[in-house]
């Protein structure tokens, strides 16, 4: 791949990436929304691979596949199980409806691309242009953690911020050190199936996953 | 023999889990656990002889790294550990008599149990700030199906938030020390490098300062939720009220610490890239928020497994006051503080723990004359209580003073004021709440029980307490440790 | 203004001419395209269709009919209808639709284009207030509604679009994607597509926000405005509401698929550029209605997500441009 279709490559990444994250903020369907973090994980493992190229950097292909493999394939996929045993399938009456959820998520990314402005200024590879793209799915994704009450948004608001976090790393430093993203990943991968199985216990002590619901414990 | 000192705690630990895993919970191996829980402490103390003697060293081409900071901390997690699992015993041995316990219950709880304390010692051990986010991650996995090892809707519900806010903090540190990679780099550190403490402090000055900012005041915040510091603390009573009482004195003792001490190696390299000035400000925030929450709900508690919890914050702010202040004898204090309070605080959540066993509620209210009905039990409760009040014999009385002198030498004279006023009023709320449960007459007029098997089984936690107050009244084992331990900030004037 | 252009900064004959011949292309084209339109859709639920003319021969119809004004109405009430058809035509003689050299130059902005389109609502919209009833008052809340949540979208995105030619000129965005195909397919160019999609859709009164064939007084938004109109005036109102939809179609091709239009005001030029314009039309305006078959209305109150949606769109494109490019 020659260095300026590695760009454009990196650039539509990118641009899926972000809209993907957005695009979980504005659907309901929970499985749509799963569908979007696999979209997402999937642009990430371009983004990688495009630097790898950029930066001839044979590793990142091998760390790009591995992303890929885990947040487009098995990470929704365990979300999904988890969403067919929980069996509600809608986030009915988010916290902050949907249209002013859209109008944050737009707020957030202009946020994001002023706090990357320090960022931006320390590489100078391609990738670090892209910085605010990392940094708004992390920002999408607290919102979505504090703004949806379903165990499985949050899920998926978690995912996002991670999803988020691993694209600064690649954007601004072609990735962390092997070791410590095999680590990174195997944590993600752990948090998940926790969450996955604290899903199914809370169907069962509860009767459903509204976080609303959990208010055994208080002072 | 370096290396193997380093990976020992480790893997020992790893190895007790996978022999549970294979072996199951049950009379011949219940002393297993305890048993690794004091190989650690005797590698805590060989480690600490070695590096005070000859200085840090490095093993497996960085990744691990001993220092006296790291050698101190282990001990203190064997110490712990020792009274947790020896308490472990008889906590599962209480629930199967409940008729809560079951044989994958208990393999499940032992297997956990040592796969946390391998994670936190991984933690202590690890040399790159990467490896250390991993391990501390781990903790969190590890310790969410403790925390729900109940499975009542109560517990479910603490192991949820415990694992959501705690992995959200510990991402937001991720994403700092992302940032605090790409900072390194950029200041020409190598791949390697560019996480090692060391390193970092070394290149301090090299680091660019907006970026830097920003990674530092995510890693603070990040390892702030898992130490139990304000904003992201909410989790920490539910997670300690509901996770089985040898756990929570784990995490309690030991894991809020382990955290901490990530922040105070994360200081060392701050201070040299950006002055004292921003971490300093960022812990005098924390602190006093803590202090703040902690002494506020504190006043109305009505569960005494929740008043030990919010203790536990109490004490998390006033380390980071402490830690604040930045100085040798502060440094000093805070690791006197680690050490006392890991103890005294396991010994109140195990002995709490058989207060819940044999009370059946954990409300406040409904637990009185506890004195009269089971003396052993409550006097080793009410000694941890006085421990972690800081009463004088007790080590957390020297480190308390040493604090807040510490705090008003630096300058910070009207925050640590505000600090031991919100003390004060955590203090006597719980003071009264603690009279409360042990004094006043017995409604049940129940009998003592033997009061020589009482003392028997109590002999892990009134040890721990004699060991408080012997490092209370005599530092002498630990003086040069903890001069060497504390991880001083080189001043930023001088480099 | 861009310093960078050539075309489109003066005022010739030639360009006058080019205006004049998209206008009567949009006047006689438009009710053909409704017509395409509903045939297609016909044809696609197995009806065999009224036909391609069809609406002009409603047109005709109507015209021939007296006119007739409700009771109590004012002028507003008359003159709206003629506001809106000569706004539409005015639009229809800026936008490069076969041309970049236009009669209209530096006037025809993208901006003056959105404000005219909305003086056309606006008055219509104020004519169905005049009528008194409770169903112009309705109709003319929603379609307000409607455009004031789709006007923020449109001003991002025209900054999106114009920030990388440094002009607001249509003439002159259209030329900058003509001379470098790598822009029309760029993240920004891609955003503000989608994002100028929904606008449209919302504008021209089409599913999903808006259904142009119902007279179900809950769901109507143009229709309930105009309820009161009759003979030659609906005839106007139709003929402007046809128009619209063409204009609107057109201002999304040029911007978007700017390919084939002339930079030239030669005939030939000309005359193979006109045939381009009404091709890709036709065929979004096909795509338009088979996408139409397979949509329901949304609810009144899911319109807002969808306008905030494209709002989000087109702060991405703005943010996009700068990010990325």
């Amino acid at each position: 791949m020659s260095g300026a279709a590695s760009v454009q490559v990196l650039d539509f990444a990118c641009g899926v990436f972000l809209l993907a994250g957005v695009g979980a903020l504005w659907r309901r369907a929970l499985s749509a929304v799963i569908g979007l973090l696999a979209v997402q994980g999937a642009a990430l493992a371009v983004v990688a691979a495009a630097l790898g190229a950029d930066e001839h950097h044979p590793e990142l292909y091998a760390v790009a596949a591995g992303v890929g493999v885990l947040r487009a394939g098995v990470l929704p996929g365990l979300a999904r199980r988890a969403l067919a045993a929980s069996g509600e399938d809608r986030e009915s009456e988010p916290l902050v409806n949907v249209a002013s959820s859209l109008l944050v998520a737009a707020a957030l990314v202009l946020l994001a691309y002023a706090v990357a402005q320090p960022l931006a200024r320390l590489e100078g590879s391609q990738g670090s242009r892209a910085l605010p793209v990392g940094l708004a799915s992390v920002l999408i994704g607290l919102f979505m953690l504090v703004a949806r009450r379903k165990a499985l948004s949050q899920v998926a608001g978690f995912l996002l911020l991670d999803n988020g976090i691993t694209a600064v790393a690649f954007l601004a430093a072609a990735g962390v050190p092997l070791l410590v993203e095999i680590g990174v990943s195997f944590d993600l991968l752990l948090v998940v199936l926790v969450l996955r199985v604290l899903t199914v216990r809370m169907q069962s002590a509860f009767g459903t996953t509204d976080l609303d619901d959990l208010r055994e414990l208080h002072d | 023999m370096n290396t193997l000192l380093l990976l020992a705690p480790i893997v020992v630990p790893a190895a007790a889990s996978g022999a549970y895993l294979v072996l199951g919970w049950r009379r011949s191996t219940a002393h297993l656990g305890t048993a690794s829980a004091a190989l650690i402490f005797v590698v805590g103390v060989m480690l600490a002889v070695r590096t005070v003697r000859d200085g840090g060293f490095d093993a497996l081409s960085g990744w691990l790294s001993g220092d006296p900071l790291a050698g101190f901390l282990l001990m203190v997690i064997g110490a712990v550990a020792v009274v947790a699992c020896a308490a472990s015993r008889g906590y599962l041995a209480g629930e199967r008599a409940d008729g809560h316990g079951d044989g994958p219950g208990e393999r499940r709880y032992a297997v956990l149990v040592q796969a946390f304390l391998a994670a936190m010692a991984c933690a202590v051990v690890a040399g790159n700030l990467g490896l250390i986010w991993v391990a501390i991650e781990a903790t969190t996995t590890v310790t969410a199906f403790l925390v729900g090892h109940k499975r009542s809707r109560a517990a479910v519900e603490a192991a949820w938030k415990y694992v959501v806010i705690c992995s959200v903090g510990i991402a937001l540190a991720l994403l700092g020390i992302v940032i605090l990679y790409a900072a390194a780099r950029h200041a020409g550190l190598s791949e390697a490098s560019a996480l090692d403490f060391d390193a970092l402090a070394g290149h301090a000055r090299r680091l660019d300062p907006a970026a830097t900012r920003m990674a530092i005041a995510l890693i603070v915040l990040g390892f702030g939720a898992k130490a139990g510091l304000a904003p992201l603390h909410s989790w920490l009573p539910d997670a300690h009220s509901q996770a089985p009482a040898p756990v929570s004195a784990l995490m309690s003792g030991v894991l809020l610490s382990v955290s901490f001490s990530v922040i105070l190696r994360t200081k060392q390299v701050a201070d040299a890239a950006l002055g004292a000035g921003f971490v300093r400000a960022l812990l005098l925030i924390a602190a006093l928020a803590t202090l703040t929450v902690a002494a506020l709900l504190l006043i109305g508690q009505r569960d005494f497994k929740r008043m030990l919890a919010y203790s536990s914050m109490e004490h998390m702010g006033l380390m980071a006051l402490g830690a604040a202040a930045g100085t040798p004898l502060a440094l000093s204090a805070v690791l006197l503080h680690i050490a006392g309070h890991g103890l005294g605080k396991a010994v109140a959540f195990c002995s709490s723990g058989q207060i819940l066993h044999a009370e059946h509620t954990s409300r406040i209210e409904d637990v009185t004359g506890l004195a009269a009905r089971a003396p052993v039990l409550a006097g080793t409760f009410g000694a941890a209580v006085l421990v972690l009040l800081g009463f004088p014999p007790f080590s957390l009385f020297a480190s308390e003073v040493g604090i807040a002198r510490a705090g008003f030498a630096a300058g910070l004279g009207w925050p640590t004021a505000a600090a031991f006023a919100l003390m004060l009023v955590a203090f006597a709320a719980i003071g009264a709440h603690t009279l409360r449960m042990l004094a006043g007459p017995d409604p049940l007029h129940g009998s003592a029980p033997g009061s020589g098997a009482a003392l028997r089984a109590q002999a892990p936690l009134i040890s721990a307490l004699l060991v408080v107050a012997v490092i209370g009244v005599a530092a002498w084992p630990l003086a040069h440790l903890l001069s060497a331990a504390a991880p001083v900030s080189i001043p930023w004037s001088t480099r | 203004m861009s310093g960078t252009m050539v075309t489109g900064t003066t005022t010739t004959g030639a360009g006058i001419a080019v205006s004049v011949l998209q206008v009567a292309l949009t006047v006689v084209g438009a009710p053909l395209l409704v017509g395409m339109m509903r045939q297609v859709r016909a044809r696609m639920e197995g009806r065999a269709g009224a036909g391609v003319g069809q609406p002009w021969r409603d047109l005709r119809k109507l015209m021939r009919k007296k006119p007739l004004d409700p009771h109590g109405t004012g002028p507003v009430f008359r003159t709206a209808p003629l506001i809106q058809v000569a706004t539409t035509l005015m639009v229809a003689a800026a936008i490069p639709f076969v041309s970049v050299d236009t009669g209209v130059g530096e006037a025809a902005d993208l901006i003056a284009v959105v404000a005219l389109l909305t003086l056309g609502t606006a008055a219509l919209a104020l004519a169905g207030l005049d009528t008194g009833t409770a169903f112009g008052g309705m109709g003319a809340s929603r379609e307000m509604t409607i455009t004031a949540l789709a006007e923020p979208t449109v001003l991002m995105a025209a900054f999106a679009l114009s920030t990388r030619v440094g002009s607001t000129n249509l003439p002159a965005i259209v030329d900058a994607g003509l001379k470098d195909a790598g822009r029309v397919v760029s993240p920004v160019s891609v955003l503000a597509a989608f994002a100028l999609a929904a606008v449209v859709l919302a504008e021209a009164g089409r599913l999903p926000v808006d259904n142009p064939s119902t007279h179900l007084e809950l769901t109507m938004v143009h229709e309930a405005m105009v309820l009161e109109y009759s003979g030659p005036d609906l005839a106007l109102v139709e003929l402007a509401a046809a128009m619209r939809l063409s204009v609107l179609l057109g201002l999304w091709s040029a911007l978007f698929l700017p390919w084939g239009t002339a930079t030239s005001t030669g005939v030939l030029a000309v005359l193979g550029a006109t045939a381009l314009f009404v091709v890709k039309v036709g065929v979004l305006g096909a795509v338009l209605a088979a996408g139409e078959v397979f949509m329901a209305k949304l609810r009144l109150f899911r319109v807002p997500e969808l306008l905030a949606g494209s709002f989000l769109l087109a702060v991405l494109a703005v943010a996009a441009s700068f990010f990325l490019e």
